[in-house]
């Protein structure tokens, strides 16, 4: 008889183990999602930050481009309006497009590329794109650990218990895949 | 799969105590032998033996960063020189993509192309590159070596790294003042038991070159792994290759610090130990490169 009571304890004691594991796992995979978005969104305002300050530099020396400049702004403030993970992704796109036109552009003014001030800029917000692309690598690593565990057994019985459903990956769009290169 | 890192973390946590207390017990040794060599009774011989080595890990443990940084001679990096901003840049990409809290980004003034990381934890981990590296390398091969040294730092390969290159030369150390103490005195010991002395001497000799063996043993196989987990993070595995590349025609011509830091270095700075030998702190850096561009 007390064999069999210890034997259930035992038992009891392996169940509880493993659905503490299983709950904690989930929990801390889905945290980790929540991490890696914050850290996308304080580069992306980082980002939208330093777009003033860029517009300011440059404006005395492209007057005649006019249009470049507004696209710039128009894409920074369709960032400071977006919602949604995938909306802020897209207006991200955007302000790249649009920032590439520019930086191509200041090739045109050797006065422009001479400034010290530009260039700071200029290196910041490629590293500040580069962190974005990078942290939304991490997001979507950390999605895919997510996924992983909630769709294989047995994390998955525990997950739908816990109402836990997979969660989608940022899309990446093919162009802004390409590392911006800085020349030393 | 790279980044299914949690089995290597809990491995190497493992692995470092057990390569503390492996040190712990070669030291005690090393003492306790030379005090009963030189005439003390073992009880007091193992009284004073003991605490000592056990202070002196402990005290190297919570030193080795210091130590490192101090032996490699390495500088915090300054912003303001552009090339070591965009070190720190990558440093942080990095970090992003690792989903890591930022390492201190750290120079050492050589004209080689290296880099190691260091730290007991990721939140204090400090990465250090040489000045000739940000010189040689480009930006996507730089980004290749900090994924590398990331990946040592996600993977905890860095405590084990950092604990044991500290411990290996604290045993060196001491050996060599037991060794050099003993030969210097050895002339007017009375005439102790002739075998101990043989021992101990023989021990001190090779206790250096046991709790390197050890380490290296451990070294090597790190290596692949922090290349795959590097490309994985900069998702460019061609960038370290070329770095990996550069570093193999740019033979060290002067390395810098001390040999017992070479292990942490992203290759050997020292050039017999590109070599394939049980010696050697890394795997061939020709293989190396061929996994990466398999991948």
């Amino acid at each position: 008889m007390i064999w069999i009571i210890l034997v259930a304890i035992v038992i009891l004691l392996l169940i509880i183990a493993t659905v503490v594991y299983y709950y904690n796992k989930i929990i801390r995979l889905e945290n980790r999602i929540d991490n890696a978005w914050a850290q996308i969104d304080v580069q992306l305002k980082r980002r939208a930050d330093l777009i003033p300050n860029l517009i300011e530099t440059v404006k005395g020396y492209m007057e005649h481009e006019k249009s470049v400049l507004e696209n710039v702004t128009k894409a920074r403030a369709s960032l400071m309006n977006a919602k949604t993970p995938q909306e802020n992704m897209e207006a991200n796109n955007q302000l790249t497009s649009a920032l590439k036109t520019l930086f191509a552009v200041a090739e045109n003014y050797p006065t422009l590329k001479a400034n010290e001030n530009f260039l700071q800029l200029q290196d910041e917000l490629t590293h500040t794109e580069d962190k974005i692309s990078y942290a939304r690598q991490h997001y979507n690593d950390s999605v895919l650990a997510f996924n992983n565990a909630i769709e294989t057994f047995p994390g998955r019985t525990f997950a739908r218990r816990m109402g836990k459903k997979e969660k989608p990956m940022l899309e990446i769009p093919e162009e802004s895949r390409e590392v911006p290169k800085v020349s030393f | 799969m790279p980044l299914m890192v949690e089995e290597h973390i809990r491995k190497n946590k493992r692995d470092t105590l057990l390569v503390c207390i492996f040190m712990l017990s070669l030291l005690f040794a090393i003492i306790f032998a030379f005090g009963f060599a030189i005439g003390f009774p073992p009880i007091i011989a193992m009284s004073i033996g003991l605490p000592i080595s056990i202070i002196y890990i402990l005290a190297s443990y919570s030193f080795s960063v210091q130590s490192v940084i101090a032996a490699a001679k390495a500088r915090p990096a300054n912003p303001r020189i552009r090339k070591e901003k965009i070190f720190m840049y990558k440093v942080e990409e990095m970090a992003i993509a690792a989903g890591l809290p930022v390492p201190k980004a750290y120079v050492q003034d050589s004209s080689d192309i290296n880099a190691f990381a260091t730290g007991k934890k990721p939140e204090e981990a400090i990465i250090c590159v040489t000045t000739g590296a940000l010189e040689k390398l480009n930006t996507e091969e730089l980004e290749g070596v900090m994924g590398h040294e990331m990946s040592h730092i996600l993977n905890r390969d860095i405590l084990i790294a950092t604990v044991t290159v500290g411990v290996v030369g604290a045993i060196a150390l001491i050996s060599e003042i037991l060794l050099r103490s003993f030969l210097w005195g050895g002339g007017r010991q009375r005439g102790k038991s002739g075998g101990l002395i043989i021992i101990a001497i023989v021990f001190a000799i090779f206790a250096p070159i046991f709790s390197r063996l050890a380490y290296l043993f451990i070294s090597r196989r790190r290596e692949y792994l922090a290349d795959a987990n590097g490309a994985y993070l900069t998702r460019n595995p061609e960038g370290l290759a070329r770095a990996l590349e550069k570093i193999k025609a740019d033979l060290p011509d002067d390395p810098k610090g001390s040999p017992t830091v070479a292990p942490l270095y992203i290759a050997n700075p020292f050039k017999r130990a590109l070599k394939d030998s049980i010696w050697a702190t890394h795997p061939p850096i020709d293989e190396r490169i061929r996994r990466l561009r398999e991948m």
